[in-house]
């Protein structure tokens, strides 16, 4: 049962899952650090990632990796409308803005069901190849996922740690009120984070329409898996994401294939109790004031 | 209501303390004669607001501790499944049941409560939204005791004379008075203003000699144990259970009970739960849109009236003093 072939596959896929968990959960514990927002529609816009890479790929006609970069920058540009009317008001106030946040995304959700419909559909698959190396099954698919989540992380990581706005943003994560008497549009700055949170929530979106299916409920579990992540590895550091996404893609992979996916549930929610037990700020938190 | 009216410059103040008592009990006589002029449709709405009511106030009590818990209704499906399966399986008199209901909700969150409560603010929100969803998943799993996604039906009345929508009508009305006078007196208590203490500041509280968590437990516990009576009383009355009824979503109503009505005083989810649960009465033909009306709701609350609508009516209040008094002069 442990042979070598069969644990590398399950290793893959959980490696696939860890993928699209750190997606998810970078631009949720970004909102949180940079604007101190827990958003709670953040799963919505990964569904609605996933409804425009269904518009894009399969109504237009697009290449899948043309289609899935364009409905990630269409749904941020969509979220920029809501930032400006909602999500601006609520500002560094934690309380009231994730109650906010909890009335957008039940106003996306049934806003996706009154247009959509509540059966689910799938997102036709974009590769078929399959390659074997050594003992290993390899689907183009998961290649995919894989090679698109690095990338944007690689992205995301540059932009962070090497451009003006990156220092900014992390500036403003940091202190608020020094950043604006160092002269940084803080406005500006949120949009931008918001922006890109977003838009990695679709790519996600996207990822697991091609993988699972697409209805107008399929946010609540990206939403799920973003905090057990965030918890796991502590709200608003990058670091934590990446480890805190990789654990629980793994154990839920490897726990789910041995003994059902039920059990991997209850593994997660004992992990973090776990967690919260021994290390409240998660494995690599700091801890919180 | 007329506990709402507390501006100091209205003429009448000696008149208040009896227009108080005409107002609770024209209130009351309201409550008690209703079933007896409302059809029997009305009287099913206005039983299901009394229960809610009850789960509302529960959570009102936590949320006065500066807590969100997301759990909420999975503790009520604690009750509701605890108190089911007792009286079907095990074939236990009802009011055994209904006890068990709230304790086994009370022990759960005794259990748990020390654990999450060690998370503060957005943290505690996260845990117990992810504890309410297991509760969710085992309800949903456990197929040989819960009945799996199907869940229990065909679950028999308290006693046989409450079949009747009236007779559970009374039942509720007096369950949700007194859980209702429970948790006003709780809140005007010594202990109440502990909670209070600690939703402003918890460093202060904890430097003014308050023992802060042991507080927070507490609450927590009851704010549970109310959920769990609720979701008894809720079962035998909708003769119907399952893991559906006790998800995230049923959480989330509470919080928007609360937040609507106002989340400054018990008044607020009282209010907030007549509006919720008679909006959709409002917007029939537009079942379709209304979530989308609910959350439009949450965003302009919390935008433009944190107070909720408890603070709309002391606005207005204040607005027609204010003009009888500019008028008068």
């Amino acid at each position: 049962m442990f042979t070598f072939a069969i644990l590398s596959q399950i290793a893959l896929n959980g490696i696939t899952l860890s993928a699209i968990y750190i997606l998810v959960a970078l631009g949720f514990t970004l909102i949180f650090g940079v604007m101190r927002i827990v958003n709670f529609a953040h799963g919505e816009f990964a569904m609605l990632g996933g409804f425009a890479l269904s518009f894009f790929y399969v109504s237009l006609g697009l290449h899948f990796l043309v289609a899935l970069p364009i409905a990630a920058v269409a749904v941020g540009a969509f979220s920029l409308v809501l930032e400006r009317v909602v999500y601006r008001r609520f500002y560094q106030r934690e309380m009231p803005g994730m109650i906010a946040s909890l009335g957008v995304s039940i106003a996306l959700m049934y806003g996706g069901v009154a247009l959509w419909g509540t059966h689910q559909r799938s997102i036709p698959s974009a590769f078929s190849a399959v390659y074997t190396i050594g003992p290993i099954f390899v689907t183009a698919e998961r290649v995919v996922v894989i090679g698109v989540c690095l990338v944007s992380l690689a992205l995301f990581y540059l932009v962070l740690r090497f451009t003006r706005i990156g220092l900014a943003m992390r500036v403003v994560a940091e202190d608020r009120i020094t950043a604006e008497a160092q002269g940084i549009d803080t406005v500006a700055t949120y949009r931008f984070a918001f922006f890109i949170s977003t838009a990695m929530a679709a790519l996600a979106g996207g990822l697991i329409g091609q993988l699972f299916s697409l209805s107008p409920f399929m946010g609540l579990m990206p939403l799920v898996k973003a905090f057990i992540v965030v918890i796991l590895g502590g709200l608003g550091g990058i670091l934590g994401a990446a480890i805190g996404g990789l654990v629980l893609g793994l154990g839920e992979s490897f726990v789910s294939t041995f003994y059902g996916a039920s059990a991997a549930q209850f593994i997660s929610f004992g992990l973090i109790i776990a967690i919260l037990l021994f290390r409240p700020q998660g494995l690599v938190g700091r801890k919180e004031g | 209501m007329a506990l709402l009216l507390d501006s100091d410059d209205a003429p009448s103040a000696r008149w208040r303390p009896l227009a108080r008592w005409a107002a609770w009990a024209a209130a009351a006589a309201a409550l008690l004669a209703f079933p007896l002029a409302a059809g029997g449709f009305l009287t099913h709405t206005a039983t299901l607001v009394l229960l809610t009511v009850i789960g509302a106030a529960g959570f009102h009590l936590i949320l006065r501790v500066g807590l969100v818990s997301l759990g909420h209704a999975a503790f009520a499906g604690i009750g509701g499944y605890t108190s089911v399966i007792l009286m079907m399986t095990f074939g236990l008199p009802w009011i055994v049941c209904f006890v068990a209901g709230g304790v086994s909700a009370a022990a759960l969150a005794l259990l748990v409560g020390p654990i999450v409560l060690r998370l503060k603010g957005v943290y505690f929100v996260l845990i117990t939204f992810t504890f309410g969803e297991i509760l969710r998943l085992i309800f949903n799993d456990w197929q040989s005791m819960t009945g799996g996604a199907n869940g229990i039906s065909h679950i028999p009345p308290p006693w046989p004379a409450l079949m009747d929508t009236r007779a559970y009508y009374y039942l509720a009305l007096f369950a949700a008075g007194a859980a209702i006078l429970f948790c006003a007196r709780l809140l005007a208590s010594d202990f109440g203003r502990k909670m209070d203490a600690i939703r402003e500041s918890e460093s202060l509280a904890e430097a003014n000699g308050i023992p802060v968590f042991a507080v927070k437990v507490i609450v927590f516990a009851i704010g549970c144990t109310l959920a769990g009576l609720q979701g008894s009383l809720q079962a035998h009355f909708i003769r119907l259970i399952s893991p559906l009824a006790y998800s995230f979503q049923e959480s989330l109503n509470f919080l928007v009970m609360n937040v609507v009505g106002g989340s400054n005083s018990l008044v607020g989810p009282i209010v907030g739960t007549v509006f919720l649960v008679a909006l959709p009465e409002f917007l029939r033909g537009w079942v379709e849109y209304q979530f989308i009306i609910y959350g439009v709701i949450l965003v302009v609350v919390m935008a433009a009236l944190p107070g909720g609508l408890v603070e709309l009516w002391q606005r207005a209040c204040r607005w027609i003093t204010s003009l009888s008094t500019r008028s008068g002069r």
